[in-house]
């Protein structure tokens, strides 16, 4: 499966992506920081100052700014570059701009998508954003496709059908009091990740139980 | 990859080992360009190298200078440059091995080039997160030898050698020899009157998978050889954290691929040098599409 760039996909929990820091993702062959300021929401950008190409999941946050480690230049959150400590006095200029990507962080989970427009689909609908636990992330060796349809048929335990809730999300009932949501995230041709959070009572409870579920559908996967 | 065919790069003389690498005797199995070459230490002073392609072998020229072992594929190579430093009695010369980096040789020049990130790299060391400033320099493209040098260029440093023993304000001239070689020149810390010379000369493996050699011709009565080689190659290894994770590793030479600033001047120099030789190897929109 080749990621539709119009289209929302889980990257991250929300709750891997510590304050101040900035992190390496791949998404459809594309590099992406995701950072965090010291508070505030996480941010989604190409992972590549504009400078010299140096990676900015190797910068450091200072406030909600992010610095390029190479020589400093510092990005506040849309984007543009606020200083160049080479010449501390200039001004830069408006064309010098990290590339940044649409972000929303909805159910505990970082969803961003390659294109910045208002092209396709929205973000998956599952009610209130309140009571979202995460579960984990998990790394799969296989192409997106086959994880999806592993997923289609996957058993967490005494569920319902799963249903999708986009093209590449899926919602599990368990019971009356859980349901567990999963993001499928392509990183490229051969490895896909999965963010899963679950909602309800026994949401925390169940936590690792679903955990290890997971683990064994990758197995499962990565097996066949 | 198969053998570059860029007649730029292949007429340049290239490091392939350094001098005392290969016991007498010995011989090791490397690369320039994509060519596998196979060097030979025939005796104290001599080498040969070849170019191997399955069973056949072809003799390159060989040099040995500034503690490297120099071939090229070209018939009509650019000549070695030349680096008077390295012929005074007084100077400690040492060589500091080689690193190998996966990246275009470009970015090692202008990372070699680049005073701007001393105080974010080798902070304490070569710079100061308080002192980041790049003041103006002057750079040339000087004709008569077909050379960019950098000039009056400055840089606070807390420790600018193994031989300081205090902050300075050191004085640099940097020199671009040929696209795969670049040196500086840097005051001495205990006689403002010399300069030290500090050399990389880059072998080219592939396009994004080079050896740096390190050649340099010292003023320092004290440091011992190895005190000189761990200086550098801390510096260098800090460094090659930066240069591997540069994207793309191919140098783009659209001056709107990645924008520069006034302490870049060296860099925007060099990059439009390399344009007008009109050299492919390892540059970004020279690629087969």
């Amino acid at each position: 499966m080749s990621v539709a760039r119009e289209l929302w996909t889980g990257v991250a929990l929300d709750d891997q992506i510590q304050a101040a820091s900035s992190n390496p993702v791949i998404l459809d062959g594309q590099a992406l920081a995701v950072w965090r300021g010291e508070e505030g929401p996480v941010r989604v950008w190409e992972d590549r100052c504009p400078h010299r190409g140096m990676r900015l999941s190797f910068g450091f946050v200072r406030g909600e700014t992010l610095r390029c480690i190479y020589h400093g230049w510092t990005y506040a959150t849309d984007g543009q570059c606020l200083a160049i400590p080479a010449h501390p006095t200039l001004a830069p200029p408006k064309t010098i701009c990290a590339s940044t990507y649409p972000s929303e962080t909805r159910y505990g989970i970082v969803w961003t998508k390659l294109d910045g427009g208002s092209n396709g689909a929205a973000l998956p609908d599952l009610g209130p954003d309140e009571g979202w636990e995460p579960v984990r992330s998990l790394f799969v060796h296989a192409a997106a496709s086959p994880v999806l349809e592993a997923l289609l048929n996957c058993d967490l335990g005494q569920q319902g059908p799963v249903h999708m809730v986009a093209e590449n999300a899926a919602e599990v009932e368990i019971g009356p009091e859980l349901r567990v949501l999963v993001a499928v995230h392509a990183m490229d041709d051969e490895r896909t990740a999965l963010h899963a959070v679950a909602r309800g009572p026994r949401a925390a409870s169940e936590r690792a139980g679903l955990a290890r579920r997971l683990e064994r559908l990758r197995d499962d996967i990565e097996r066949a | 990859m198969t053998v570059t065919t860029d007649p730029v790069a292949l007429n340049q003389w290239v490091p392939c080992a350094w001098d005392g690498q290969i016991p007498v005797g010995g011989s090791l199995d490397t690369m320039i360009f994509g060519q596998p070459i196979h060097v030979q230490r025939t005796g104290e002073d001599s080498y040969r190298v070849a170019a191997v392609d399955g069973t056949t072998e072809r003799e390159l020229p060989v040099q040995v200078r500034y503690t490297c072992v120099f071939t090229t594929l070209g018939d009509t190579p650019r000549p070695l440059p030349e680096i008077a430093e390295f012929d005074e009695a007084d100077r400690r010369i040492t060589g500091c091995g080689n690193v190998g980096v996966n990246t275009s040789p470009y970015r090692l020049v202008e990372n070699f080039l680049d005073m701007a990130h001393f105080a974010f790299i080798h902070t304490d060391v070569l710079g100061a997160l308080d002192q980041t400033e790049v003041l103006a320099y002057r750079t040339e493209h000087r004709k008569e030898v077909d050379e960019i040098w950098a000039i009056d260029c400055t840089f606070y440093q807390p420790a600018a050698s193994k031989a300081a023993t205090g902050g300075q304000l050191t004085r640099y001239v940097y020199r671009v020899m040929s696209p795969f070689s670049v040196m500086l020149y840097k005051n001495v810390v205990t006689d403002p009157s010399r300069n030290d010379a500090i050399c990389v000369f880059i072998q080219p493996k592939r396009e994004t998978e080079c050896l740096a050699y390190m050649p340099m011709a010292i003023v320092d009565e004290v440091s011992t050889v190895g005190d000189l080689i761990d200086f550098q190659q801390s510096i260098f290894l800090q460094d090659r954290v930066i240069l591997e994770n540069q994207r793309p590793a191919l140098l783009p030479l659209d001056p709107t691929s990645e924008l520069p600033t006034r302490a870049d001047a060296s860099s925007i120099a060099y990059r439009r040098w390399l344009k007008a030789m009109d050299i492919r190897f390892g540059i970004l929109e020279k690629q087969a599409a």
